[in-house]
């Protein structure tokens, strides 16, 4: 390793670590090791701060602010304030049917938004529903949990879902179309194997004694909750007719034309805005997610600087080195790919392991990598409730509403109430993942 | 004798901050009694009924042979005459819901301060644009000699009513003299019987009139 592989491979892997473990100090971390990244490139010669700069892929962050902007626009609408609702009456307030309708329906939501978005748009109507329950710590623990890999796995499923994928389509590894039909069959086989695994092998319902008072109360609370809120269809329809245009465009506009993703999301994602401008406006200046923008601008910074020393074209190569089948190695990038994600995160991991992905590219059908990787990424993402952003959101939010059991002691959902869910979740994932890519490759 | 599930306490203290004690007492009287009749409704009296002293109330009403709130919007309304804008500090949903409709040409807010959990922006919903939601720095603005201000009264006896304590954090002795009018609307028939939890006291004489 050169001197300037080890220095900024530190500053990465150090903030990184830092990030994790001081996760109220996550943004300053990042984006001051970038600075740094940046200072030490160019005392090293590696690379200058203009360089590093023009190498962010600036579209994946253009997708990234434009679809949750989008979002704000169908949260406005109170679309995913009803079809939680919906989740409510139809599985009638009880907790097994809970936990699959919501698992599905956050499935659903976070294929088409952030985590982040899915997560504050579906839980807070969750959680007041599991107080007027009025459930368990062990029930809590794997709705939520479940919830948690469902949205991950959501946001695997479709190239907009989350940023590894928007990074792959960004990147021009895969077409939207392409990614779209291979990606969206494996994640929902382990949105069933999971949610199959939990219903019939866990029974986190197992004990509870059902009243069919309490959940036709919970009903009928629930429905005076939303009484007379209405989806504002003035505003629900445009933006869904704009997000279906994109979505078209997506699939059908040729990348040689030079109309990128990134392209299209901006211009569509403008004319949704403009369509009600005072609104727009408004959700321009207040609600773009800088924070999300800024991390992922930090670590772009950061993976480039340590890009520009070839360190990950020297992990490719040492990889395609190894004494295995070629197969054997590609397994091998996947376990990898899902471990690291679990300790560093999806963002960094994505990132980094993308540029190995290349490689290994070369020498399998391109899906089979690309999307193994993306589902591993998942896999990770779902191992530990602190490897992706929504984890200590839920963790958050959970927190902040003063959940009960019927005997009063407070619930909790943190890291270790997680670890049972996280670990059944990473196994399904990760075995998905790679019987998808020995799938792929025969 | 049937026990109710030790759930419903939560579930009521959830539901009371978004709809109000009367509303959500009336919603939990109906549902218990459809379950289990009067029966069940004395149980949930005797589980409940100190914790939550409106739904105790209720549940007493119910018995007697009452079986709906006495809504009378048409009172309030007849008080509201002259008024360009009323401010409403107390949330019940079933009494706002009936009112709303009459006071056309009335521009409407509601005090967003509660002791208890509300999501501000449902409620907001729940009247599409009809009601304006402020805080306390704001409320003042609502003022003036054609500004009327309404609170939900739990009972009286004569000379003193039960009120929510978010009432107290905004009347004053200044505040009275910037309104019109100071409406009681009392949403129970007979003065609570049990300690009032949740609720404070206040004398007859804050309001201009009581309904």
């Amino acid at each position: 390793m050169s001197r300037a592989q080890l220095v900024l491979c530190t500053v990465l892997l150090g903030a990184l670590v830092l990030q994790a473990a001081r996760p109220q100090f996550r943004l300053l971390i990042v984006t001051f090791a970038a600075g740094l990244s940046c200072l030490l490139s160019t005392l090293l010669a590696t690379g200058t701060t203009s360089q590093l700069l023009s190498e962010v892929p600036w579209d994946v962050l253009i997708i990234l602010v434009g679809l949750g902007l989008l979002s704000e626009l169908l949260v406005t609408s109170r679309l995913f304030g009803l079809l939680a609702l919906w989740s409510t009456e139809a599985s009638r307030a009880n907790p097994r049917r809970l936990l699959v309708y919501f698992a599905i329906g956050m499935y659903l939501v976070s294929g088409l938004v952030n985590n982040l978005t899915a997560l504050l748009l579906v839980l807070p109507v969750l959680l007041i529903l599991l107080k007027l329950m009025g459930v368990g710590q062990r029930f809590v623990s794997w709705l939520l949990g479940t919830l948690l890999i469902a949205c991950n796995l959501g946001g695997a499923a479709t190239p907009i879902g989350d940023f590894p994928a928007i990074l792959l389509l960004g990147r021009g590894k895969m077409t939207f179309g392409s990614y779209l039909s291979h990606a969206l069959p494996p994640t929902l086989i382990a949105l069933l194997l999971l949610i199959l695994a939990v219903v019939l092998l866990v029974r986190p319902t197992h004990g509870m004694t059902p009243s069919s008072l309490a959940e036709q109360l919970s009903v009928r609370v629930m429905r005076q909750l939303y009484r007379n809120v209405r989806l504002d269809w003035h505003l629900a329809i445009p933006s869904l007719s704009w997000l279906l245009l994109m979505l078209i465009a997506w699939l059908l506009v040729p990348l040689k034309t030079g109309i990128t993703p990134d392209l299209i999301c901006w211009v569509g994602v403008g004319l949704a805005l403009l369509w009600r401008a005072s609104l727009g406006e408004k959700l321009l200046r207040t609600r773009v997610d800088f924070e999300a923008a800024l991390f992922l601008l930090g670590l772009f910074v950061m993976v480039g600087a340590v890009r520009r020393t070839g360190l990950f074209a020297l992990l490719a190569n040492r990889l395609t080195a190894l004494p295995l089948p070629p197969l054997s190695q590609l397994l091998l990038f996947l376990v990898i790919a899902g471990v690291t994600t679990g300790l560093f995160s999806a963002g960094p991991s994505m990132a980094a392991l993308l540029e190995v992905a290349e490689v290994l590219a070369r020498r399998f059908p391109p899906h089979a990598v690309y999307v193994g990787l993306a589902l591993s990424v998942c896999a990770g993402s779902s191992f530990l409730l602190t490897a992706a952003t929504s984890g200590p959101l839920l963790q958050t939010l959970t927190e902040r509403a003063g959940l009960r059991d019927r005997s009063g002691n407070p619930i909790r959902f943190g890291f270790f109430e997680f670890l049972p869910i996280g670990l059944l979740g990473f196994a399904v994932i990760e075995s998905v993942a790679i019987g998808y890519a020995l799938w792929a490759t025969y | 004798m049937s026990t109710l599930p030790p759930e419903l306490a939560q579930s009521f203290a959830v539901a009371m901050g978004e709809l109000g004690f009367c509303s959500t007492a009336w919603l939990y009287v109906r549902v218990v009694a459809q379950a289990g009749g009067d029966e069940l409704v004395t149980v949930l009296r005797e589980q409940l009924g100190r914790t939550f002293p409106v739904l105790d109330a209720v549940a007493a009403d119910w018995l007697s042979g009452q079986r709906a709130p006495s809504v009378d919007a048409g009172a309030v309304f007849s008080a509201c005459h002259g008024l360009e804008r009323l401010l409403v500090v107390g949330l019940e949903a079933d009494f706002l819901d009936a009112l709303l409709p009459l006071l056309d040409g009335v521009e409407v807010a509601l005090l967003s301060y509660s002791m208890v959990d509300v999501d501000w922006e449902r409620v907001s919903a729940n009247y599409a644009g009809r009601v304006q939601l402020v805080d306390l720095a704001a409320a003042q603005e609502w003022a003036g000699s054609r500004s009327g201000l309404l609170t939900f009264v739990y009972g009286h006896n004569g000379h003193l009513s039960h009120v929510r304590p978010s009432w107290l954090r905004f009347i004053g002795d200044d505040i009275r003299t910037q309104f019109r009018s100071i409406l009681g609307w009392n949403v129970l028939r007979a003065p609570l019987y049990v300690y009032p939890r949740w609720l404070v006291e206040t004398p007859l004489s804050d309001f201009s009139e009581v309904l």
